[in-house]
């Protein structure tokens, strides 16, 4: 990261147009890459991921957000949303799910109800830091994503729903949302587009099942974060009863970049089906645990060794990956050596993508002793409305604990 | 909350799949054509707004639930109901699951199978086994399904004597026993009482294996339907406090019989064993109480044990009531009675008679000359009167408020005086959007209501047009008045007669919602006063208060209506009644007649719909069926009345008015124009004072006097629901 | 038709016991004489409040009760039902209210009419 930029150099270049579709050639067979990663530099999105710089208003313009916002808004939301399917992004939050349609389904002739965006910033899944890291160094891309998606979708409002435990995240949130109302950007006539549009920051109490959707609009409604059924679906009854979306932080900081530069920029990257770029957060044994930019379909070996210094004890001394947060399966080192880091590359391997937050494991670790804390941590926040979950995870808990006991005695 | 409740999920959910069926179908009046999908290889026809579940009923399998309820939201958290989809990764809860077309659902298959067991073996983890203390041993969905789902041996070892979960018993009240060790968090009560009791009492706190329903601080769960989540509880969670460790379900005597608490008639099952009622509980009537029953419905059955008459009795020298023999008794009456003229005798019938010992009685006086035969409910004689039976019933229906749009509810508080046509407003409320207004002191209701007034002034305002609300009335395409029966009590109740009257035809006329629409509706507060008026018998005592007679006649009249003041010093008083209250008391021969448990008998509730009750025990003592006393008597008394079984009272009954022997059916009343036009000839002045509903705070309901004669007059329901009151 | 009615009415039954009326009436006489002999044990048997005399008038009654019964079949079921009487009699099977139910019914009637079945509760 030694020349890191200020303001990307590909903005500067496309100045007067904000779409600039013939700088990557549409794909075809023929053309399909097969190596992906790393990661050019004037393709990062998030150009203060490590905090180096201002991550107020002022820095934040400096690196080209609020750029040009205006006139994205003023394409109108078909635009956005061509955009947005164009360039094959896929929901950040872990399943996956493909955000133009999402968006789309807020297309639907208003009954009178306000529509609303909810962001879900109720980052909790083990392993995973990618989202703090957006709202503590970048709260501004994350803002002009709302009003971007959210001008997408016709709705009035968003809600950014913060983890509880994300304190300092949610001060600079606050600060940089005070910033933007000040400048104009959000609230009436938000960027002079004349669209109005308000931001509102809500903490959460810290539950982990409150990142699921209809339970985290539970909560935003202010009762007990509990799951509810679906359908109806909050596309159609949301929050407060009105139509809702509910996005990952990384899915919506990332369309107003996908605006600006073309939905064809970001579908360049990745595999197909799996386009873009994403955060990845690599803890465990390894030498540098760190949050990096990557393109997608990235390999996990490359992933590691190049970003992460490497898995302590050499790449032979791994034991297992846990490739996208706790809930998805574990990949034995077999696995490992191949895999890409993509949605369907780890499907194929029967786990998932998730958060994109490898837990590494190397052969010191006791793996048994490992699982048996993450059921540890499954118990304590199971929501405790179906049967299966409510018993089945203590048990399983009780299950583990004496095994992981036993290993102890043998 | 409510709001929000009315916006979600519910009302919503009509639009998709599998909410509350009756409804749904009411309201839809063209169903989509049906798709075809297949039930264990078996091709089923459905509509296709239905779950799956819904979907194997329909193909004649029955899946094992637990949260899932036909007249709830779903939960769908037993899980419980899962069943195998073809294409379908994993089980599917078939409670929550939308049919889809081509749909092959395998409801037996080894991995339903497994399914089903391993969700069993999960709940059977933290339930208790203590079946054999539980009272609802023998009628416990959970014991029921392990039985057929559950797996034969048990993996339970709990070596290290960790215990099961242990939750600590909530007190919501007297009436509801919590043993909240047993909850399988099936969130029914919950739902019961946040969607259709219209009290937000109950809920959970923590999560997880910590989760527990109650009510998180303590508190009464302050509902006048809360017996009913004992019936939909699946396990022994919550229980009937009055019930408990009394009676066992496969020991006693199940009866179908109809409820007298109020005036709707709700369907209930007299559970008896050993000449003794242990319980009551609901049967199922989609046109009247669904499967709901109120609290004093459920509970007054304690008030058949107590202070009952069970022998003859008669003032002796001293002036104090002895018990006698019938024939003692039935010669005093005779002593009194056979010098008098027939206009020197009078009687009153009570809120729970019913229309055989009415007819009886009514034949009894009318051979000894009397035409002074009146009920203790007042209702105005002016005009038409009673002479049209459209004028004192719910002529709409119990059932129409579900396709009301507008419902003005003048000085009633049904949530009270019928708890479980009030749950039926709620409903229509949430579902189909009805509009609740109020003329009268504002009662407590379980739905937003718009208060418009207390002044009966008001009624004409709506009338002339004065008032806004009657634009609103006439934009309705199915308007409801409601009038409450107390508000014809009233000195002015002719003139509020007339202007209800008169209100509903213009209504009807502005509105167009068409002649076979029946916007007027009067909600009767006792069981026993359509059928009186069908036979009849004179609303209210004004006869005799201004002729006072020498013999009177109560057919368990304890409302004190007329009292002893009210009369000459010399006259006899005969009680003929179940219970020793008011009317016993300043009565000179007392003749113990039956409650009506004890008696094959006939009422007919507020929308003139003839039900019977069924014999479930025989009277206490020495006690007879009402109208066998009465005609015993006739044959002492010389006036012998011509029949002598059942089946001849009731060729009697159709004789006067058929309709009461059309058990089931409601008989419709008419000329709604004729009535209007009679009564603008009344002449009497709508007062100043306000209009108010008898019953108004939860305590009234359980201590009602004026409506409830003396059934649940001397409950201990009564003394244990002292607690509700003071809350 | 006809034909059938006549083939009923002289169609041959098998006899019981007895093949014509002089043998239905020796067996009938033997039951009367072997229950007048038993009377006075039973009488002292059962300790009844009643003579030897009542006795044998009481079962001169019983049998006369029957005596428009031509049918020998029936003559023979009704003598076989009274010997095994007898044994269960002589044998002392029966009891003292067995014997004195002879001679007292225990049951009131049920009263017919509204009012006596009023007042004693048979309703």
């Amino acid at each position: 990261m030694a020349n890191v930029v200020k303001v990307s150099p590909f903005l500067r270049t496309v100045s007067g147009r904000i779409i600039q579709t013939s700088v990557v050639p549409v794909r075809n067979a023929s053309t399909e890459k097969k190596v992906f990663g790393p990661l050019k530099d004037e393709d990062r999105i998030f150009t203060n991921l490590y905090g180096r710089h201002d991550w107020r208003l002022k820095g934040a313009m400096k690196r080209g957000d609020w750029y040009k916002t205006k006139e994205i808004i003023l394409k109108g939301h078909e635009w956005i949303q061509g955009e947005i399917k164009k360039s094959g992004l896929r929901g950040r939050g872990g399943a996956g799910f493909p955000t133009g349609m999402k968006w789309s389904f807020m297309n639907k002739p208003s009954d009178g109800r306000p529509k609303y965006l909810v962001v879900n910033a109720d980052e909790g899944e083990p392993g995973t830091c990618k989202d703090r890291e957006i709202m503590r160094h970048d709260p501004h891309k994350l803002i002009e994503g709302c009003l971007v998606a959210g001008s997408a979708m016709g709705a009035c409002a968003a809600y950014i729903y913060i983890r509880g435990e994300f304190y300092n995240e949610a001060s600079s949130m606050q600060i940089a949302i005070k910033e933007a109302y000040e400048a104009g950007l959000i609230g009436k006539n938000a960027c002079g587009s004349g669209y109005d549009f308000d931001v509102y920051l809500h903490r959460g109490a810290g539950a982990y099942i409150c990142g699921e959707e209809t339970s985290l609009i539970e909560s935003l409604e202010g009762k007990a974060g509990k799951p509810r059924l679906k359908p109806p679906f909050p596309a159609d009854v949301g929050v407060f009863g009105c139509p809702t979306t509910v996005n990952n932080v990384e899915t919506i900081a990332v369309s107003p970049t996908i605006c600006r530069r073309g939905g064809d920029w970001f579908g360049s990257l990745g595999r197909t089906r799996n386009q873009g770029q994403k955060l990845f957060n690599i803890s465990g044994h390894v030498n540098n645990p760190c949050t990096v930019e990557e393109e997608m379909s990235i390999s996990m070996k490359e992933l590691i060794e190049r970003h992460a210094g490497g898995v302590i004890g050499g790449w032979d001394n791994l034991l297992a990956v846990i490739p996208g947060g706790s809930s998805t399966p574990v990949l034995p080192k077999s696995v490992c050596d191949d895999v890409m880091m993509d949605f369907d590359g780890l499907v194929e391997k029967q786990s998932a993508l998730g958060t994109a937050a490898l837990i590494v494991m190397d052969k010191s670790a006791d793996i048994v002793n490992c699982i048996a804390r993450l059921m540890e941590f499954y118990k304590h926040e199971s929501c405790g409305q179906c049967t299966p979950c409510r018993e089945g995870v203590g048990w399983m808990n009780s299950i583990l604990q004496r095994f992981d006991n036993m290993s102890v005695l043998c | 909350m409510a709001t929000l409740l009315r916006l979600w999920p519910l009302k919503r959910g009509l639009g998709c799949p599998g909410f509350i069926g009756t409804l749904a179908s009411r309201a839809q009046s063209t169903a989509p054509e049906k798709i075809e999908i297949f039930v264990n290889d078996k091709p089923v026809k459905v509509d296709p707004r239905s779950t799956v579940l819904q979907a194997c009923a329909e193909g004649g399998v029955q899946i094992p639930r637990f949260c899932f309820h036909e007249r709830l939201s779903i939960a769908g958290n037993c899980r419980m109901c899962l069943v195998q989809v073809e294409g379908s990764p994993k089980p599917v809860a078939s409670c929550a699951m939308p049919v889809m077309k081509g749909m092959k659902i395998k409801t037996d298959s080894p991995d339903t199978r497994k399914a089903r067991e391993g969700v069993m073996e999960f709940l059977l983890v933290n339930h208790p086994l203590d079946c054999p203390i539980c009272d609802q041993g023998g009628e416990c969905d959970l014991q029921d399904q392990s039985m057929n789902y559950g797996s034969d041996r048990s993996r339970f070892t709990d070596m290290e004597f960790a215990g099961k979960r242990a939750v600590e018993d909530k007190n919501i009240g007297p009436l509801v026993k919590t043993i909240m060790t047993r909850c399988i968090h099936c969130t029914r009560c919950i739902r019961f009482a946040s969607e259709v009791a219209g009290v937000e009492d109950l809920g959970t706190t923590g999560r997880g294996n910590d989760m527990v329903v109650g009510t998180y601080v303590e508190k009464l769960f302050k509902s006048e339907l809360s017996g009913n989540v004992i019936d939909l509880c699946p396990v022994g969670a919550l229980t009937s406090k009055p019930y408990a460790f009394t009676a066992r379900p496969w020991e006693t005597r199940k009866i179908e019989s109809v409820d007298v608490m109020d005036a709707l008639g709700s369907n209930i099952v007299v559970s008896t064993r050993g000449g003794e009622v242990m319980r009551v509980l609901p049967r199922i009537h989609e046109d009247i109480n669904e499967e709901w029953i109120s609290d004093k419905t459920r509970f007054a059955y304690d008030g058949l044990k107590r202070q009952r008459l069970v022998t003859p009795m008669a003032k002796n020298a001293q002036g104090q009531l002895v018990s006698t023999e019938w024939e003692e008794a039935f010669f005093r009456i005779v002593e009194k009675t056979v010098s008098l003229s027939g206009d020197q005798i009078a009687a009153i019938a009570g809120g729970h008679c019913d229309a055989e010992a009415l007819v009886a009685l009514k034949d009894i006086l009318n051979k000894l000359g009397s035409e002074a035969l009146c009920t203790e409910e007042v209702f105005p004689m002016d005009a038409a009167g009673t002479d049209l039976r459209s004028n004192y019933l719910m002529n709409g229906r119990i059932v129409g408020v579900e396709e009301a749009d507008k419902l003005l509810l003048i000085g009633t508080n049904p949530r009270y005086e019928a708890p479980v046509f009030n749950a039926k407003i709620r409903k229509s409320w949430i579902h189909n959007d009805l509009d609740v207004a109020v003329i009268g002191q504002q009662p407590d209701l379980t739905y937003e209501c718009e208060h418009l007034g207390e002044s009966p002034k008001l009624i004409q305002d709506l009338v002339d047009g004065k008032h806004p609300y009657s634009k609103v009335l006439a934009g309705a395409k199915k308007p409801m008045i409601i009038v409450g029966s107390a508000m014809f009590q009233r000195a002015d109740g002719a003139a509020v007669h007339r202007a209800v009257s008169s209100l509903a035809q213009t209504v009807r006329a502005k509105s167009g919602c068409g002649e076979d629409w029946r916007v007027l509706n009067v909600l009767h507060r006792v069981a026993s006063q359509v059928a009186a008026l069908d036979l009849g018998y004179k609303a209210g005592v004004e006869v005799i208060r201004n002729n006072p007679p020498k013999v009177l006649f109560l057919l368990g009249a304890d409302d004190n209506t007329i009292t002893r003041d009210d009369l000459p010093k010399d006259s006899f008083i005969v009680y003929i009644g179940s219970h020793g209250d008011n009317g016993a008391s300043m009565a000179d021969v007392v003749l113990p007649g039956a409650a009506y448990t004890e008696k094959n008998s006939t009422y007919v509730n507020t929308e003139g719909r003839a039900q019977q009750t069924r014999l479930a025990v025989t009277p206490p003592g020495m006690a007879r069926e009402d109208w066998k006393i009465i005609r015993a008597l006739s044959e002492i008394l010389g006036v012998t009345l011509p029949y002598d079984d059942l089946n001849e009272v009731r060729e009697r009954l159709e004789e006067v008015s058929p309709n009461l022997t059309r058990y089931g059916d409601v008989e419709e009343a008419n000329y709604f124009k004729q009535s209007e036009e009679l009564a603008k000839g009344i002449k009497q002045q709508l007062s100043d004072q306000p209009l108010t509903p008898p019953q108004l705070a939860l305590k009234d309901f359980y201590m009602t006097d004026a409506d409830i004669t003396s059934i649940t007059d001397n409950v201990a329901l009564r003394e244990s629901c002292h607690g509700v009151g003071q809350q | 038709m006809a034909s059938k009615i006549v083939r009923t009415g002289v169609h041959q039954v098998k006899p019981i016991l007895s093949l014509d009326r002089t043998d239905a009436r020796r067996r009938v006489l033997n039951l009367y004489k072997a229950w007048f002999r038993q009377v006075p044990h039973i009488v002292f048997n059962f300790d009844v409040p009643i003579t030897v005399n009542q006795g044998r008038q009481k079962i001169r009654e019983q049998f006369l009760k029957n005596r428009h019964v031509t049918d020998i079949r029936t003559i023979d079921m009704l003598v076989i039902k009274g010997q095994m009487e007898l044994v269960e009699t002589v044998k002392l099977w029966k009891q003292k209210s067995h014997i004195m139910r002879y001679f007292k019914e225990t049951h009131n009637p049920r009263p017919s009419d509204f009012l006596s079945k009023f007042y004693d509760g048979y309703m």
